[in-house]
């Protein structure tokens, strides 16, 4: 099973025997380069905007570097911060969510954008919590997962228990509105209890009650089935309700193999909304054409592929928490470049998502800078017996 | 907290997730190939549709100059403020710091805007100076931007106004010589293909479609310092006299051109806003007027190329009463026994008509005709009427009576000013014409050289002490012309005891004339209204200033000049 994973291990000894920095530099290196590509997306695809808005064009590219200079030092925190630390915090976390989200109604505390109520006004920055949220139900859905892992498996109030606390997040999304959030995490949860061993029937049978309930939706309001389902043709209104997704078309369209080369975008110029932040993939691929598309998929390919490796590893040493997280963090991070990809490429609804590492935006990115410390964090773990180990072994020789 | 020991996730589940993986990753893939391969052509074809754009070039329009090569209608640039309704941010700081700056109502902008919505293009105000429009940029309004265009600057201001019209927004001739020669000044504009950014703003020119070609520059016939010097004495005659309106032209005898025409009332055509349209009217090519009085020495002219008359004819005025038919022709008092001369300066409508009713109506229509009286003057002003003059064939006997002192015919003031220039270009009919003239131009003889030399001399007597257009005499030239005071016509059709129109028409230096004047002010309401009292001092004192300005000789050594002179001697 784990057979394509299986390197690395052994550069991570140097000539003195210890690493200094025992990390998991593959996933590191991915993030690291995934992080640099999207900084100059963000600054190129702003430009114009940054400087109509501002009459500065590298407001947001700044911004952007503040942002991640935070989600450095955020992570270095986090880095240190052993997994059992957060195990112990997962209800605290959960609870606390429910509060940040709750906060955001509070006038003058919440702020909103675009008829949408999903920040906390903090000095000078807003927060915006439903991307705490998804880290935060992950640490505390993994932390249940491994203290009830049997319930889990047999009962079904051990499958629907997580679920039915879920099922308040997921409201308090709904209200902001932010569907994008709420589904993301769903599926998330979803994808980790299948991991975890739902039993076959009760894991279907939720799946079956979601469908239907989509299809009642669809049933009850055509029109919001509607509004969903216009990506599927965009050109048949294309300066209303498909003007965003023509736009975003149109770049692939330009970039061709190459691009147009970085910094010639057309689209950006207030052409396509929202360039810089949920559609920065599909400047990317109008500057730098299939090959920077390609580039990138194959990258968050790779990164998905390495986090489930370190999860694996994590679970075959005997370490469920760590491992329940990563897998949690692959499917969420898996799920929302898939689904920011398939909205940029008009194979999914448009839905606010942000691509992670690259598209604008800080709470984002810290988060998900967090989360790969995290995931630092299991691998260093899962290896410390290895290193303990040979430790020993160096004594006794 | 551990219920049991930890069993890994079976092999079967990971499977599927990571089936799950690789089958988004692939169809991601092939989306990412169907679009930037497959689908290019359709995608760039909507992008070039959106973003291409093919602009005009505005074409710079020609200059226009007076005959010296003085400016008097200038294109400059200026930039038109405009907004992009679907990124302009509705702010209503914004908008009133935007109002403000451009005096504007800031509601009826704001619904303008509004009503625009869906709109990618606004105008918020046209043509506005560049200085102003670089204020506005640095307001950093987002989607407010700017555009380069012309506007058309008149140096001369209300001095030149009728004369040279004026251009629509578009820079597109409307009245008077802009609209004549707008072929030649428009230009044509280019064509070029851009990419515009969603806001409509150039980012890239692609290509060059069509070279803009700029308007020619014109050369007019007009004398910027005799314009401003008739509008000046023209609007003060017309302000004293508490006249309705008045006209000025001043010809160039010899070639045709019009060295001046100016009206009152005018306007300032660099600010058109809440106009009455009457005040475009460039009343001296466009206005009618019944000549009275000064068609007299066109009806002598009839007489003496008739052969019937000589200079030496005495025609008997007495009682100064004559009956046509049911019509009483009436003289100012009884002249008794005069010839043509004393006609002319005494401006008998008796002796006037008695000549005229003893040759043939055919002869009287001849030289009325001939000097252009009824038909258009050739200058290709637009607008410009041709008056009224029918032929002799219609007459009645007393037609053609009244029109041998100039009613039951109409004339514009440019078409007395032309008839005029017959009698001073030794009978010599030229077109005029607003251009300068480059080269020679021929004109078409109408009156015999005798004849209008015998009635050039008697039009120097209304000039004098006895004559009636005393106060058109200029110090150091000989004047020659004839003052006309018409009554104008009432609703009813007859004449109004108290409205009037009051003509000088003239030329100087008599004995080789150069210039020739027609002043013509409508119903003044001060106490005098006769022409040699309204019209005659404008006369007078244009003229003056314009023999000298032209450095045209003196041609009349008057005891004033001799005792000048002498007094020069002496020191």
């Amino acid at each position: 099973m784990n057979a394509p994973f299986m390197t690395y291990h052994s550069t991570r000894i140097d000539k003195k025997g210890q690493q200094r920095w025992p990390l998991d530099y593959p996933l590191l290196m991915t993030t690291l380069v995934l992080l640099g590509l999207g900084l100059v997306m963000v600054g190129s695809s702003s430009v114009s905007i940054a400087e109509q808005q501002y009459a500065a064009p590298f407001h947001y590219l700044w911004r952007q570097v503040i942002y991640m200079l935070v989600g450095f030092v955020a992570a270095l925190i986090v880095l240190k911060i052993p997994m059992r630390i957060w195990e112990e915090l997962g209800p605290g976390l959960i609870l606390l969510s429910m509060l940040l989200l709750v906060l955001v109604f509070i006038p003058g505390l919440g702020r909103t954008v675009n008829g949408s109520t999903r920040w906390l006004n903090l000095v000078g920055f807003n927060l915006q919590p439903s991307e705490l949220v998804k880290l935060f139900t992950l640490v505390y859905l993994a932390g249940y997962l491994v203290r009830h892992h049997e319930m889990v498996k047999t009962t079904i109030g051990g499958f629907f228990r997580p679920l039915l606390l879920m099922s308040v997040l997921v409201a308090l999304l709904l209200l902001e509105p932010d569907y994008g959030a709420a589904a993301i995490l769903l599926m998330t949860a979803m994808g980790l209890m299948w991991l975890a061993g739902v039993r076959f029937l009760q894991f279907f049978l939720l799946l079956g009650v979601a469908a239907s309930v989509l299809a009642l939706l669809a049933y009850i309001s055509p029109y919001r089935m509607e509004r969903l389902t216009t990506f599927i043709n965009p050109w048949a209104d294309p300066f209303d309700s498909g003007f965003q997704l023509t736009q975003a078309l149109i770049a692939f369209g330009r970039g061709e193999w190459f691009g147009t080369g970085l910094g010639e975008s057309v689209q950006k110029l207030f052409y396509l909304p929202e360039a810089h932040t949920d559609f920065v993939f599909a400047v990317l691929a109008e500057e730098l054409g299939l090959f920077g598309v390609l580039m990138v998929i194959s990258m968050f390919t790779f990164l998905i592929f390495r986090i489930l490796y370190i999860a694996r590893q994590a679970e075959l040493r005997d370490r469920p928490f760590g491992a329940y997280l990563a897998y949690g963090i692959g499917l969420w991070i898996g799920l929302q470049v898939v689904i920011n990809l398939g909205v940029n490429m008009g194979i999914l609804p448009t839905k606010g998502l942000t691509l992670p590492f690259m598209s604008y935006g800080g709470s984002s990115l810290v988060v998900m800078m967090i989360a790969i410390a995290m995931l630092l964090r299991i691998d260093y773990e899962t290896h410390q017996d290895d290193r303990v180990g040979q430790k020993r072994g160096r004594q006794a020789r | 907290m551990k219920d049991s020991v930890h069993q890994p996730t079976t092999p079967f589940r990971l499977g599927t997730i990571i089936f799950l993986v690789v089958l988004a990753c692939a169809v991601l893939v092939w989306r990412a190939i169907d679009l930037h391969v497959f689908n290019k052509a359709f995608l760039q074809n909507q992008g070039d549709a959106r973003a291409l754009r093919v602009e005009p070039i505005a074409a710079h329009r020609g200059m226009i100059t007076d005959r010296h090569g003085e400016p008097v209608a200038i294109s400059t640039p200026v930039d038109s403020v405009w907004i992009h309704p679907q990124t302009y941010s509705r702010d209503k700081h914004d908008l009133s710091r935007l109002a403000k700056l451009l005096k504007l109502d800031v509601r009826k902008l704001n619904k303008k805007i509004r009503l625009r919505q869906g709109k990618e293009f606004v105008y918020i105000k046209r043509r506005i100076n560049p200085e102003l429009a670089q204020q506005v940029m640095k307001l950093e309004i987002p989607g407010v931007s700017l555009q380069r265009e012309y506007r058309r600057y008149y140096p001369m201001g209300e001095v030149g106004a009728h004369v040279l019209g004026f251009n629509n927004v578009d820079d597109i001739g409307q009245e008077g010589l802009e609209l004549a020669y707008n072929n030649g000044l428009q230009g044509t504009s280019g064509l070029q293909r851009v990419i515009k950014d969603r806001l409509g703003r150039v980012i890239n020119h692609v290509e060059l479609i069509k070279e803009v070609s700029p308007g020619k520059p014109l050369t007019l016939s007009l004398d910027r310092r005799l314009q401003y010097l008739a509008y000046r004495e023209l609007k003060q005659a017309v302000f004293m006299q508490r006249a309705k309106s008045g006209s000025a032209i001043i010809l160039d005898s010899t070639t045709g051109e019009i060295l001046a025409m100016v009206n009152q009332p005018s306007y300032n055509p660099n600010n058109r806003l809440n106009l009455k349209g009457s005040r475009y009217r460039n009343r001296a090519a466009t206005d009618t007027f019944e000549p009275g009085s000064s068609i007299k020495p066109f009806t002598v002219a009839a007489a003496l190329e008739s052969g019937k008359f000589s200079t030496a004819s005495q025609i008997d005025t007495a009682p100064g009463v004559f009956r046509v038919g049911h019509n009483t022709i009436r003289d100012f008092r009884n002249y008794g026994q005069i010839n043509l001369a004393r006609i002319i300066q005494k401006s008998s409508n008796v002796g006037a008509t008695k000549i005229a009713l003893a040759i043939p109506g055919k002869n009287l229509w001849r030289v009325h005709s001939g000097v252009g009286f009824g038909m258009t003057t050739g200058s290709g002003y637009p607008g410009e009427v041709e008056g009224v003059l029918t032929h002799s064939s219609e007459w009645r006997r007393i037609d053609q009576a009244t029109l041998a002192f100039g009613y039951g015919m109409s004339v514009t003031p440019l078409q007395l000013a032309r008839a005029y220039a017959v009698l001073a270009n030794d009978g010599v009919l030229l077109p005029v014409t607003f251009l300068k003239r480059t080269a020679a131009v021929s004109g078409e003889r109408v009156l015999k050289s005798k004849t209008v030399k015998q009635v050039r001399t008697m039009l120097e007597a209304v000039v004098s002490a006895e004559g009636t257009g005393f106060k058109a005499r200029i110090a150091g030239y000989r004047v020659a012309g004839k003052t006309g005071t018409s009554k104008k016509t009432n609703s009813d059709g007859g004449y109004a005891d108290d409205r009037y129109i009051s003509v000088f028409a003239g030329m100087a230096p008599a004995s080789n004339p150069r210039l020739v004047m027609v002043v013509m002010i409508n119903e003044p309401r001060a106490k005098v209204y006769y022409g040699g009292e309204v019209a005659a001092p404008v006369f007078g004192k244009v003229m003056a200033g314009a023999l000298r300005l032209m450095g045209i000789a003196p041609d009349k050594v008057d005891e004033h000049s001799v005792r000048m002179a002498a007094l020069g001697e002496h020191l």
